[in-house]
């Protein structure tokens, strides 16, 4: 071949390529876990749930289903609320999917793979302070509900909205701060280093610092605004919260949004606490050798996340029918008078304790 | 074969997102001001923190880029935004452009600035400022940008790091007492009373 191409080109058509390929996930998570949304509760309370959509006599246990209504909800009729602030919204949509979609680029998808002589990681985004990265994006996900509230000109959905960026700002605050000592005790605040660090099923985050990830667990429910913290849309109180006033494909931009960082938190939370794309008491970097096809250990290890964070989905939907709702007073009191004393007193003791050892 | 396109390498290309940024944040400031409508401006200042947060990337300080989004985007402008909706505010009504002496004696002064920063910068012979230490290469040796924030802001300058936390901590302590005033006065009262 005279195929030349320096090491920026390579890394250039990487990265494009790598986008393309976590985007597509992310557009195609949704439609997963609205079936395994109605599958698993139905599941739980003995009925049979959607199970007739197919092609021609496979039903593939109405998986198809979710297919139908994406299809739906695309083609509805869009309507747009007489004296809604028109700019603000057409752009909330946007504001609201943008910051989950890249916030999944930060996440190390499996380990550095040797491709044509060349080291391509496998996160997108691959920056030394990935675990900020995430926080600074992810913390850009309020504007999209706040203005999505604001613009429908409906009181209902400005109601929905301050509740829900009262709560993720609160939020937010556990959530920092129970990864704390996480960053303490691996020393680093890139994903993958932690990754790597955590090699050993007692080198784990979960088994090093449990109160950190029961504060993770917690906080994550939090910040996707979801049961039993979805209060943004108690649909008893608020008709359906912020975005009340919306139809059709902005509509699915929302939810898009909702289910795109339910996955990347969970991605999160299996990097961080259950050692990402590591399995323990074997290397997955040595299967390239092992078995001889460059690449493979990216293809494993991406499988291995995969299948610790479809756990924490799965806890999502189990959560949800499982917990009732809270009420708003008891929302805020949980967060501020509970979950941020202890995260303190989590991160001290933790850097007490670690300044002992190293002493 | 085929070549790849040359244009395709670091340094050009760094350059092209330099020129994308700086043209982008100066039209999305001059948004945030002539913007009518209070939300507007809310919110092209975050999309204009953010562009900022971009080009402090492209200069490899991802560390600085990730705390100005945490912070100034993530956190203080959303308050701008709160305050702004709840307190409902209106689009200024168009009044013409009408300007009191000392507003356009402002106007004439920064337009003068204007003028003789883009004379200078045009002229093709930038101030040389005086480099410091802290050259990009000097700080990957010593450990990354992270670590060397960390060390300089906790062991030279801990005393003014601890001094801003208490600021802080006094305003907050502040801002409540402003937000519970009737409450404070009235178990005063009760207390001289008694």
């Amino acid at each position: 071949m005279g195929l030349t191409m320096n090491e920026f080109t390579v890394q250039f058509i990487a990265t494009l390529l790598k986008f393309a390929v976590i985007a597509g996930l992310c557009i195609n998570i949704p439609p997963i876990m609205v079936w395994a949304e109605r599958r698993v509760p139905a599941f739980m309370q003995r009925r049979k749930g959607p199970n007739r959509v197919g092609i021609f006599k496979w039903r593939l246990y109405g998986l198809l289903q979710s297919a139908a209504d994406a299809v739906k909800l695309i083609f509805k009729e869009e309507v747009v609320p007489e004296g809604a602030a028109k700019a603000f919204y057409h752009i909330a949509p946007v504001f609201s999917v943008f910051p989950a979609i890249m916030v999944a680029m930060a996440i190390p998808y499996g380990p550095d793979i040797q491709l044509f002589g060349y080291t391509i990681p496998l996160s997108v985004i691959r920056v030394d302070v990935g675990f900020l990265f995430i926080f600074a994006i992810s913390s850009l996900a309020v504007y999209g509900v706040t203005i999505a509230g604001w613009a429908s000109n409906n009181k209902y959905s400005l109601l929905g909205a301050l509740r829900a960026s009262a709560q993720m700002i609160s939020y937010e605050i556990p959530l920092g701060m129970s990864l704390i000592p996480i960053v303490l005790l691996y020393g680093s605040l890139d994903l993958n280093t932690i990754v790597i660090a955590q090699s050993q099923i007692w080198k784990w985050g979960v088994v090093l610092s449990p109160i950190s990830f029961c504060l993770f667990v917690i906080a994550m429910f939090a910040e996707t605004n979801r049961a039993p913290f979805d209060l943004a849309e108690a649909e008893g109180e608020l008709v359906a919260g912020f975005h009340t006033e919306y139809t059709s494909a902005k509509f699915a931009a929302f939810f898009l949004a909702e289910y795109v960082s339910m996955f990347v938190l969970s991605c999160l939370a299996a990097t961080v606490f259950f050692g990402g794309w590591q399995i323990p008491f074997f290397d997955i970097r040595s299967l390239d050798v092992l078995i001889g096809i460059p690449g493979v250990s990216g293809l494993v290890g991406f499988g291995v996340l995969f299948v610790k964070a479809a756990f924490f989905m799965w806890l999502y939907v189990w959560v949800r029918w499982t917990i009732p709702r809270f009420r708003y007073d008891q929302l805020m009191s949980l967060g501020w008078k509970f979950m941020i004393p202890i995260g303190l007193l989590n991160v001290v003791v933790t850097a007490i304790v670690l300044a002992v050892i190293r002493f | 074969m085929f070549d790849l396109p040359l244009f395709l390498n670091s340094s050009l290309l760094s350059i092209g997102v330099f020129h994308f940024f700086a043209a982008m944040i100066t039209i999305v400031s001059l948004l945030v001001v002539v913007s009518q409508h209070p939300v507007k401006s809310a919110v092209f200042l975050v999309v204009d923190l953010f562009l900022l947060a971009g080009l402090y990337a492209s200069m490899d300080s991802h560390f600085i880029a990730a705390i100005q989004i945490l912070v100034y985007a993530g956190a203080i402008v959303v308050l701008f935004l709160f305050v702004i909706m709840l307190l409902n505010l209106k689009a200024d009504s168009i009044k013409g452009l009408r300007f009191s002496a000392p507003e356009a004696a402002a106007l004439l002064i920064s337009f003068i600035g204007f003028l003789i920063m883009t004379f200078n910068v045009f002229r093709g012979q930038a101030p040389e400022g005086i480099k410091g230490g802290f050259s990009i290469e000097a700080i990957d040796a010593n450990g990354g940008n992270t670590y060397m924030v960390a060390m300089r802001l906790l062991t030279t300058y801990i005393w003014p790091f601890e001094l801003a936390s208490m600021l802080i901590l006094l305003a907050i302590v502040a801002a409540i007492v402003i937000a519970k005033k009737d409450k404070i006065l009235k178990s005063l009262i009760q207390k001289e009373l008694r």
